[in-house]
């Protein structure tokens, strides 16, 4: 239910002064160039920049985070489109037809696409939010562990189905994936696969991995291409075919919409929403399609699926973060620094006794995605000059990107030689068709996965029978089934009542 | 024996032998993961997946074993790829003495100069300016010390 009095305390906090919104256009241009660049984190940029906010109060603060926030997320898709390369792992389904359209030369229209799609997930995640924060929040509350360990194996089983080659090798892969991720120190407190190493005691590290499986197991790939865009004549860079990419979003309302609502609910979940949330609506796009075989060559409806649903995740896990003061991953961690900077905590009770600073923060970032819109037209055209330079330049300066960005997540060597391992790793999985997308979530959310079966191990006391009372497992794990079985089964029963 | 089908035959045994080293490596781990701990905590989720993939890679075995393709899939060539697989691993390989200013500079001019480039002014200039580029920019954003040959930080 909207509060009217806090929504007009709400206008006051945000337009009685310019003061908010002048950190608001640096805050997006930092986010998207840390979304940009392959290596550099959403996260990463709203630590390095958490100091800044000591200087300026709760609602200019929270505007400069979630600026980065917004800026960062679009951002990562621009890597995605251009290079194969998701600059965040909420962008990895962006990738799957945003990539291919780039080297048909259609990198303008991808791009342009993106854009739209970001900005309209990011008005409309908000705008759900903003109706519906309450009922999330207690959606939210239902969630255990036993829930997440379902999403974890749902989404793994679902992007593994999704394999241009074999399902069965796309599920190997993701399952792959899931037992690295387990390696090093466990939830049980015993050490495995590490060989010894003690890089490995926390893990592989993850996104050092995926940089490594996506972008320079690609990068090995194309050497011996001239060009990103084989066509000379379609290696233009028009920032009016941008625009009319951007126009081009808004033709796919449904697909926005599904896209909104799954980025929504399914990034409220912590930890694994955006990751899983992309794929979801990328996946619910393309079994809802006519041609879903032309998914994956670079159809645009793919890439409208996974920027509606990654940018609207971005406001669920804000509403984890305001309604129950969880923060759902690294970005909205920072966000929960930030509050304790100034002295704020997060939770039932802030929505209740300061709502007025809820609905700000939800009506600035309205104001962002206008914003967003204003920088991305303007500095797209620049980025999309990538397509111009030749391979034998992008792929050591990408590969030297990636070197460096994965020192900065680790601290120590263990980052660039871990993208080495997983850039051979990849271009094997590559070669004989195992799925990189499914092995790189289940690196992401393989310790998750784990952790989540041993607290609902540990809750059940052990009794399988407690899967049976929870009622959102059991429809999470039926989707899962029929993700995997539900063509067969329809086909099957086609085939018997045309019979 | 035709190039065709001894390319498809060589491909299938390539095959076969990734999934072979997938299970081996997997089994490995699996027994790595009982040597440490036969705790249920321990096991709860790596045993249950180290079943279900060695099924699939059996099922999958099974299923290139019959395969009857009539062409071999097309795959790129790997004297193309193993040079800068080989030069990738030597730069990360030795960040540690060279650090990453001299390091990076290297790689990418070997690079360039391994996939044709003989202008010495482009070669020795890119590579030059985007590897110190590069670890300025970097030195200057992370908030911690980074191996350097020549420039100064605190490693």
């Amino acid at each position: 239910m909207i509060d009217w009095t806090s929504l007009f305390a709400a206008f006051d906090l945000l337009f009685s002064s310019i003061d908010p919104w002048l950190v608001v256009v640096p805050g997006i241009l930092i986010g998207l160039l840390f979304g940009a660049i392959p290596g550099l984190q959403i996260s990463m940029a709203m630590a390095i920049f958490l100091p800044m906010t000591l200087y300026m109060d709760f609602m200019q603060a929270m505007l400069f985070l979630t600026a980065i926030f917004t800026g960062g997320t679009f951002g990562g898709s621009i890597p995605a489109v251009l290079m194969n390369i998701p600059g965040t792992s909420s962008a990895i389904a962006t990738a799957f037809d945003g990539y291919p359209m780039s080297k048909k030369g259609q990198h303008n229209t991808a791009l342009g696409i993106a854009l739209g799609a970001s900005c309209i997930g990011v008005l409309a995640g908000y705008g759900i939010l903003f109706l519906l924060i309450g009922p999330i929040s207690t959606m939210v509350l239902k969630i255990g562990p036993a829930e997440m360990a379902a999403v974890i194996l749902w989404g793994i089983t679902l992007i593994g189905s999704l394999s241009s080659g074999s399902v069965l090798k796309g599920i190997i892969s993701g399952l792959i994936g899931l037992l690295i991720g387990t390696i090093g120190f466990s939830e049980a407190g015993v050490l495995r696969g590490t060989m010894g190493s003690v890089y490995l005691i926390d893990g592989v590290p993850a996104i050092p991995a995926m940089i490594g499986m996506f972008a320079a197991s690609e990068l090995f790939r194309l050497v011996k291409t001239k060009y990103l865009v084989e066509d000379s004549a379609a290696r233009k860079v028009s920032a009016r075919a941008i625009f009319d990419g951007f126009l081009k979003a808004f033709s796919y309302p449904w697909i926005l919409a599904r896209g909104s609502l799954i980025g929504v609910f399914v990034g409220a979940v912590p930890g694994v929403g955006s990751s899983v949330a992309n794929l979801l609506s990328y996946i619910a796009t393309k079994n809802r399609d006519p041609d879903p075989d032309s998914f994956g060559k670079g159809n645009p409806a793919g890439v409208v699926a996974s920027e509606a649903a990654n940018s609207t995740s971005e406001a669920g896990s804000m509403a984890t973060l305001l309604a129950l003061g969880i923060p759902g991953g690294g970005a909205t961690a920072v966000m929960l620094a930030a509050f304790a900077m100034h002295n704020i905590t997060g939770g039932p009770q802030f929505i209740r006794e300061q709502t007025d600073v809820v609905y700000a923060i939800i009506f600035a970032n309205f104001g962002q995605a206008f914003l967003l819109i204003a920088l991305g037209l303007m500095f797209i055209p620049i980025l999309a000059n990538v397509v111009k330079v030749p391979m034998t330049y992008l792929v050591p300066t990408v590969l030297a990107m990636a070197v460096f960005g994965a020192f900065g997540l680790t601290g120590d060597l263990s980052g660039p030689v871990t993208v080495l391992v997983f850039s051979v790793v990849g271009w094997l999985f590559k070669r004989f068709d195992y799925s990189v997308p499914a092995a790189v979530i289940g690196i992401l959310l393989g310790g998750m996965a784990e952790d989540s079966i041993i607290y609902s191990y540990q809750i059940s006391g052990g009794q399988w029978s407690y899967v049976l009372e929870r009622p959102i497992t059991l429809v999470i794990l039926m989707l899962l089934l029929l993700s995997l079985f539900g063509s067969k089964l329809l086909g099957l029963l086609t085939r018997r009542a045309s019979s | 024996m035709s190039s065709t089908a001894e390319k498809k035959n060589k491909y299938r045994v390539a095959d076969l032998a990734v999934l072979l080293v997938l299970a081996s490596l997997v089994v490995l781990y699996g027994i790595d993961a009982y040597r440490a701990s036969s705790d249920v905590l321990n096991l709860i989720l790596v045993l249950p997946i180290i079943v279900m993939v060695l099924v699939l890679c059996l099922v999958q075995f099974v299923i290139e074993l019959r395969d009857d393709r009539a062409e071999a899939p097309p795959r790129e060539s790997v004297a193309d790829v193993a040079p800068v697989i080989g030069l990738f691993a030597v730069y990360v390989l030795t960040l540690q003495w060279l650090g990453f200013d001299i390091g990076t500079m290297l790689f990418v001019a070997a690079f360039l100069w391994l996939q044709g480039e003989r202008r010495w002014h482009w070669l020795i200039g890119y590579s030059i300016s985007l590897s110190f580029g590069l670890a300025l920019f970097f030195s200057t954003m992370l908030p911690y010390p980074m191996p350097m040959l020549i420039l100064q930080t605190a490693y």
